[in-house]
Parts: C-alpha cells; sequence; structure tokens
C-alpha cells in the first residue's frame, strides 16, 4: 500500500476534477493531491466527521489527513476519496477588511520592492490594496494566513536570509503569496507594513481571525 | 505546589498535546516521548493525559514546600534531593514537605520527564495544557519555567500505590526507521543514496521545531514546492541539501520536498537524540510501520 495512488483519466472540464491522487506520509499521514477543489474537499471530510481522523489540514493544493494512532483507513473514507471531486465553491467565506500602515519602520522592504517591480511606492501600495484576496490555507505560525491573489507584478521571492526577528502584524510577501505575521519570530518574507489586527488569540472562541476561504482587503491607513 | 528555584536549559508544562488544530496553523505538540510521560503518571496515579514537565539536557531546582508524590522517566540526569538518597528513576517517590529536587546534566540522552501526583494545574488552552513555545501559549504563561515560578497541582483523585516502572531497552545505535516518500522524485539518484546511505549528526539549532542534521548533502532535482501538510518526522531538505526532521512543535506545512518520514513507533528515540548524536535511516513499509507501536512501559508494585 505504501506510495499507493489513485488515478482516474485527466479531464480538462473545470467543475469536475478527477479522484485525487494520495500518497503516504509517514504511517499516519495521507496526502491527497485536492488541487482547486481542496477547500471543497476539506469542507466535505470535516463535515462528515471520520472517525479514524484526527486532523485534517488543507495546503496549497492537497490536504493532509491524518490517521489517529493505531487506525486504518475506513471504506467510508476511502469512497468518499475515490469520489470525483467537486469544483471550487464560489467564494463565500467572510470578508474582512485589514488596516495597514504601509512602509517606514514597519514596511522595511517596501521602497525596494516598489523599485524592482518599477513602480513608486504609493501606486505600489494602491496595486497591493486593490484588490481581494482568499485564504488559501494556514500554516508557518498559528494563524498565519497564505493570501492568493497578490497581482503578478508584486510577486517576490523570499528574502536570501531571514529576518530573525519579525514584528507581529507585519504584512509580507512570499513569492506568489501575501500573508500576516500573527506573532513575533524569525521570518523570511518580505515586510511591507504592519497592521494592529490580531491574527491569533487562542482565548477567543474563533482563535484565528482569518479562516481558509475567508477574502480579505488591505486598506491603507 | 511546586516552586522554581533554578530554571533548567528549557523546562516545559506538556501533557499529550492538542490534536486537531492543523487547520488553524497550530500543531499537535505535547511531550516528545508521550509513552515516558504516560509512565510517569501512571506512577504517580494521574490519568496519562495529565500535564507533567519536560526536562531538556540540564534540569531545574525545584522546592515542594508541601511535599508530594512525583515520579522521573526518560533521560537519566544527574540529581540530588536535599533529603534522603539520590532521586531513583522510574519509581514512585515520596518527598517530605521542603524538600528540594535539584536535577542537573543529562547522563545520557536528551529529555526526562517529572510527574506530579494531581497533575499540573496550568489552565487549558485550545484543549490542551502543553506548552507551545513558538507561538507563546499553553503551558506556564507559554514559556520555559524561571526562578520564582510557582506551580500548583490539582487535587489527586483515585488510589495511589508505590510503583516501579522498566522501560523499553533502547536499541543501540540502530537506524530510524522510515517511510520513504512522498517527494522522493524530487531528489537525484546521488542525493537519495546520500540519505539512506548516509550517517547524520543531529546539529546545535535543533529544538523542539525540528532537528537539523549535517552530513552528505542531499541533492535536488528542484527545491521549493508549493507548501504541503508535514507531521512531526517528516524529513524535509532545504536547498542546502541538510536535512531537517521536523519536531513536535513544527510547523504544520512546509514547502521543501519531504524525502521521508520517521514513524511514531521511534519518536522516544527522536526525543532523545542530542547535538552531536549520530543518526541514520532505514526504509520500512507503511503496513509494517501501522503495526508497531512503541516499545511498551512495563509497571509493576515496588516490593
Amino acid at each position: 500500500m505504501q506510495n499507493a495512488e489513485m488515478k482516474s483519466p485527466e479531464t480538462k472540464r473545470q467543475t469536475v476534477q478527477p479522484a485525487p491522487a494520495w500518497r503516504w506520509l509517514g504511517e499516519r499521514g495521507l496526502r491527497v493531491a485536492t488541487g482547486e477543489a481542496t477547500l471543497a474537499c476539506y469542507t466535505m471530510l470535516s463535515a462528515q466527521s471520520f472517525a479514524e481522523l484526527e486532523d485534517v489540514i488543507p495546503s496549497d493544493d492537497s490536504l493532509l489527513l491524518v490517521l489517529r494512532r493505531g487506525a486504518t483507513v475506513s471504506s467510508r473514507l476511502r469512497a468518499a476519496l475515490a469520489a470525483p471531486l467537486s469544483g471550487t465553491p464560489a467564494a463565500s467565506g467572510k470578508l474582512h477588511e485589514i488596516v495597514v500602515e504601509y512602509g517606514g519602520s514597519v514596511g522595511p522592504d517596501l521602497s525596494r520592492l516598489a523599485g524592482q517591480a518599477g513602480m513608486d511606492v504609493a501606486s505600489y501600495i494602491h496595486t497591493h490594496a486593490a484588490v481581494e484576496y482568499t485564504v488559501a490555507f494556514l500554516g508557518f505560525q498559528p494563524g498565519f494566513p497564505y493570501l492568493r491573489g497578490l497581482p503578478p507584478a508584486l510577486h517576490a521571492p523570499r528574502r536570501a536570509s531571514p529576518r530573525l526577528r519579525v514584528a507581529a502584524g507585519s504584512v509580507a510577501i512570499g513569492g506568489v503569496y501575501a500573508g500576516i505575521y500573527p506573532a513575533g519570530g524569525p521570518g523570511g518574507w518580505q515586510i511591507i507594513g504592519r497592521t494592529i489586527a490580531v491574527l491569533f488569540d487562542p482565548q477567543r472562541p474563533a482563535p484565528a481571525l482569518l479562516m481558509p476561504g475567508d477574502r480579505v482587503r488591505f486598506v491603507p491607513k | 505546589m511546586i516552586e522554581v528555584l533554578r530554571a533548567g536549559r528549557c523546562d516545559l508544562v506538556m501533557d499529550l498535546g492538542r490534536p486537531g488544530w492543523g487547520a488553524f496553523g497550530v500543531p499537535a505538540g505535547g511531550a516528545a516521548d508521550p509513552s515516558a510521560l504516560v509512565a510517569a503518571n501512571r506512577m504517580v496515579g494521574n490519568d496519562d493525559a495529565a500535564a507533567g514537565l519536560e526536562i531538556l539536557l540540564a534540569g531545574p531546582s525545584l522546592r515542594f514546600p508541601l511535599g508530594g508524590v512525583v515520579a522521573l522517566a526518560g533521560a537519566r540526569f544527574r540529581a540530588t534531593r536535599s533529603k534522603g538518597k539520590a532521586p531513583a528513576w522510574n519509581e514512585t517517590l515520596l518527598l517530605a514537605a521542603g524538600e528540594i529536587l535539584n536535577l542537573e546534566q543529562a547522563e545520557t540522552g536528551c529529555r526526562c520527564w517529572l510527574a506530579m501526583r494531581g497533575g499540573l494545574a496550568v489552565p487549558r488552552v485550545l484543549g490542551s495544557r502543553s506548552t507551545l513555545l513558538p507561538a507563546g501559549f499553553g503551558g506556564y504563561q507559554g514559556r520555559a519555567l524561571r526562578p520564582g515560578d510557582t506551580l500548583a497541582c490539582a487535587t489527586p483523585v483515585g488510589e495511589m500505590h508505590l510503583l516501579r516502572a522498566h522501560p523499553p531497552a533502547p536499541p543501540r545505535d540502530a537506524p530510524l526507521r522510515v517511510v520513504a516518500g512522498p517527494q522522493a522524485s524530487q531528489f537525484d539518484d546521488v542525493g537519495l543514496t546520500a540519505f539512506f546511505c548516509g550517517r547524520y549528526r543531529v546539529g546545535a539549532a535543533s529544538d523542539r521545531r525540528g532537528l537539523r542534521l549535517t552530513g552528505p548533502a542531499v541533492t535536488h532535482v528542484r527545491a521549493e514546492l508549493p507548501s504541503q501538510g508535514v507531521l512531526p518526522g517528516t524529513v524535509q531538505v532545504p536547498p542546502d541539501g541538510q536535512p531537517i526532521i521536523l519536531g513536535w512543535d513544527g510547523p504544520v506545512t512546509g514547502g521543501y520536498p519531504a524525502i521521508a518520514t520517521v514513524i511514531a513507533a521511534d519518536w522516544p528515540r527522536l526525543a532523545q537524540l542530542r547535538p552531536g548524536d549520530a543518526v541514520r535511516f532505514a526504509t520500512v513499509e507503511v503496513e509494517a510501520a501501522r503495526t508497531w507501536t512503541a516499545a511498551p512501559w512495563v509497571i509493576e508494585a515496588l516490593a
């Protein structure tokens, strides 16, 4: 069963994808290649509550299903994974407005990134704040959102050497993603501004401000 | 109650962790060797999931103003008691009021666990009393213990007996067992041979987020991928080719290719690796790995 895969013929239809391929990560993790349907599949698996699953972790284009110790994949879960995936649901998550102070000491990489993008700082900020982002998944730190929708002109690689200390609330760019650091700590993304929004508070009933599927707009302060 | 007279290198309150918050970016965390914490809890009549202290390499000096019932399990540390002879490992210890337990350097291994009857009564955060140090929550105020801290214990329930635990014999110099993949195809033949046949050392910058290895470079075909979910034990290889075994408090997603994952049955051995230790890997099949659990502790009455 190692590296088990279930592949179906490629299909070009956008609304229905073939059953996803899956591979083992250790003996407790099943990495399922869910592609565009990652959030829809996450919602489906969460709603059905499979007893053998300890956790379901969405990421870029896959889900990691974590089996409880000693558990095996039930036939019900096998069937759910073998079914064709329905396409991405319409973006229906909550819309959040995140107020950002751009540049200066709180956005030390802004002017350099603007220069590299061939823009002045004002139009860089305008471009960053003009679009709506979608939370693809949370990772790296508790509550750290990976935001899809960054305009291609603003894509920028991570810093060659990470900063030892990035402030909580730092608004950042890493490759094709926009992100926000919930807590202080080391970090390699480019920092363009800061928000006072509290991204993660374990004492709140909903500890993460932004959840996969939610939408985000940045509002210049 | 426990008063911290002198803090160790990194004393953390731990229970069995908080699985189920991965979608929030929160790792499951918890005791690095759950079987050792469970054994310590059983020796003091606690529930398996009660919170204890995870102690790293150089231990703390602890005063028990009201006395108490404690047990130590895991790596052996040089240790003294203010009354009586040196504390035994793996048995129920009865401490008199005002006694001081002084833990110094680890003699072998890296971590030990101290359970106290009743369990450490820190607040639960996201369902667990474990410290998540990188995020600064859980455990005792989200941090390692400091001198002057005072830890309360819950009121004990249930019976207590004087017990002795026999830990499983650690395999000597055996390779860590891994399930290969899922991204082994991201590495070239030289890289794969280096990893599966090579010998690595645990680097100094290792902690509960990850064990950084140094040794033969694991060369890539492609070094950066979209972020994917990872587990403790997953071995990621960044562009420099030096593998990182993700730890209990590591990130839940990672963007470097995963060459293999250490099986859960070998976590107790990961917990005891210290900087400079040698590491080798051996692949096992998923179905075989599923049937192995961490070797059991045997617990019996103290004669």
